[in-house]
């Protein structure tokens, strides 16, 4: 279970010194126009991905930033996974 | 436990092209389901489905502790049966579940603790449930061993004892259930994975399994910490459901010390002592979201730190095992069950947390309930999906626990 998240400003410290953010969801949904199931989806939904996943740490016992990790939720290890805005900007 | 001998609950059926009812998963809410359907409504055509053993999940990693002191109208009833039918199953299934009814003393370490307990205590009252405040001196009495001094990280300040819970053989009740099942022509089909589920026309047809595909019109997803990737993967339908492993673990035998379940919500600690001699006890849950069930010197510091402290005659004992299981935390602390409402002929029984142990008695009953009659039983109305939609989140969380940045 133990886990090491490498944080952008501190690089690879304890897991414990982070809190999980949450799924990566997405942009917030615009209020205009929002339904009762957009809101809940965005705010409490899960895919509980048993594999990769990419997802939102802070870093609150260090730097105090906010960044997205792919892990995988199998074996708690981290992989380098480029996003597709990433590789379109290279 | 996969040896060329058959089963204790029967002989290795092989798996047919079609069920009346297929369950996912094979821990107890399946398990006790697939009873209930046999024994209420005489529907036996059943096909278990479990991809590891049966018990492999949280029916054999919980702390075997049952109580009915939550907090909600919804929630107190549906425990107060499932206690209630310990000792009913033990004779029904003419298995001993070694229910041991020793009570639940939870410990309140501030004020408002103490006012949230007086809370939970009326609503239990109110239900025909036992539970009673009590403070530190009468603590003490109940169990000598607490240490009510001031000089804690979290002194005592009283405690909510409830006498009727305490503790069960957990894998008795799996081992019970799946013979009494069984008996009745439930069908076990252990080291078989389900792949998918098909539907037509908005309805369940048929559940693909790593053994071949079954034809049915009926599957419940009932897999503990594993339904939500289940479900989303097979249906995609998504829950509010954080997977979080949850530690536990035993010290060597003692001498008997302990004769009520202890809990602590502040030390984030539960204690009882097994008929053994060992002192079980479990901890938080890891704070971020994952499927391992391994163990962390985090935990097993924070233990030792946590019941060193108010059960300090606990200093110097080691821990003999450690383990770990899987809790799908739901942002209000109570479960989901729901049916016919995604997709006709789906029902779901999932986002238990750390309470589908306590619960599965009852649950077993009514989930039979809902599938036989495809009517969803009043008890189990208000867990449908559709609660966090219309922002019926249930109170079951005196505070906010900080496990997912939904609250």
């Amino acid at each position: 279970m133990a886990l090491t998240i490498t944080c952008p400003i501190c690089g690879k410290r304890n897991g414990y010194e982070f809190r999980f953010g949450g799924e990566e969801k997405g942009p917030r949904p615009e209020e205009e126009g929002l339904t009762p199931e957009a809101w809940c989806d965005y705010v409490h939904l899960n895919k509980c991905v048993a594999g990769v996943q990419e997802e939102w740490w802070c870093h609150k016992d260090g730097c105090g930033s906010w960044f997205k990790i792919h892990r995988d939720t199998t074996t708690n290890l981290e992989k380098e996974i480029k996003t597709v805005i990433e590789e379109a900007g290279k | 436990m996969f040896s060329k001998n058959k089963p204790m609950w029967g002989k290795k059926p092989p798996l047919k092209s079609s069920y009346d009812v297929v369950i996912i998963g094979g821990g107890l809410h399946s398990l006790a389901t697939a009873y209930y359907l046999t024994k209420e409504y005489g529907i036996t055509d059943i096909a278990i489905i479990e991809k590891n053993y049966i018990g492999f999940g949280g029916a054999g990693r919980n702390t075997a502790i049952v109580r009915a002191n939550q907090r909600t109208q919804y929630n107190v009833p549906l425990y107060k049966e499932a206690l209630d039918l310990w000792p009913v199953l033990t004779k029904d299934l003419d298995y001993n579940l070694m229910f041991n009814n020793c009570g639940n003393l939870n410990l309140m370490h501030s004020e408002a603790a103490m006012k949230a307990a007086r809370m939970t205590i009326a609503t239990a009252q109110f239900h025909g449930v036992e539970s009673h405040l009590i403070d530190a001196k009468q603590a003490k009495e109940l169990v000598p061993a607490l240490n009510i001094s001031e000089d804690i990280t979290f002194p005592i300040h009283g405690a909510m004892f409830h006498p009727p819970g305490g503790v069960l053989r957990h894998d008795a009740v799996v081992w019970g259930l799946a013979r009494a099942a069984a008996a009745k022509g439930v069908q076990i089909h252990q080291q078989t994975e389900a792949l998918g589920i098909g539907t037509q026309n908005g309805k369940v047809a048929s559940v693909t399994t790593s053994r071949g595909a079954i034809n049915t019109k009926q599957v419940l997803i009932s897999a503990g910490g594993y339904s939500a990737a289940l479900i989303y993967d097979m249906l995609g339908i998504k829950l509010p459901i954080s997977v979080l492993t949850i530690q536990a673990m035993v010290t060597q035998p003692l001498k008997p010390v302990l004769d009520h379940v202890v809990s602590s919500g502040a030390y984030h600690c539960y204690a009882n002592q097994t008929l053994k001699g060992e002192i079980a006890t479990g901890a938080h849950m890891d704070p971020w979201p994952n499927y391992t069930t391994l163990n962390t010197a985090h935990y097993i510091k924070h233990q030792a730190e946590a019941l060193s402290e108010f059960l300090p005659c606990l200093r110097g004992v080691r821990f003999m095992r450690i383990w770990g299981g899987l809790a799908d935390m739901t942002p209000d602390m109570a479960p989901i069950m729901d049916g016919n409402e995604q997709v006709e002929g789906f029902f779901m029984d999932c986002g238990w947390g750390y309470f589908g142990f306590k619960s599965c008695s009852a649950v077993g009953k009514y989930m039979a309930q809902f599938m036989a009659t495809n009517q969803c039983p009043d008890m189990l109305k208000p867990f449908a999906l559709k609660r966090y939609q219309e922002h019926r989140l249930m109170g079951e969380t005196a505070a906010l626990v900080n496990y997912t940045p939904d609250n």
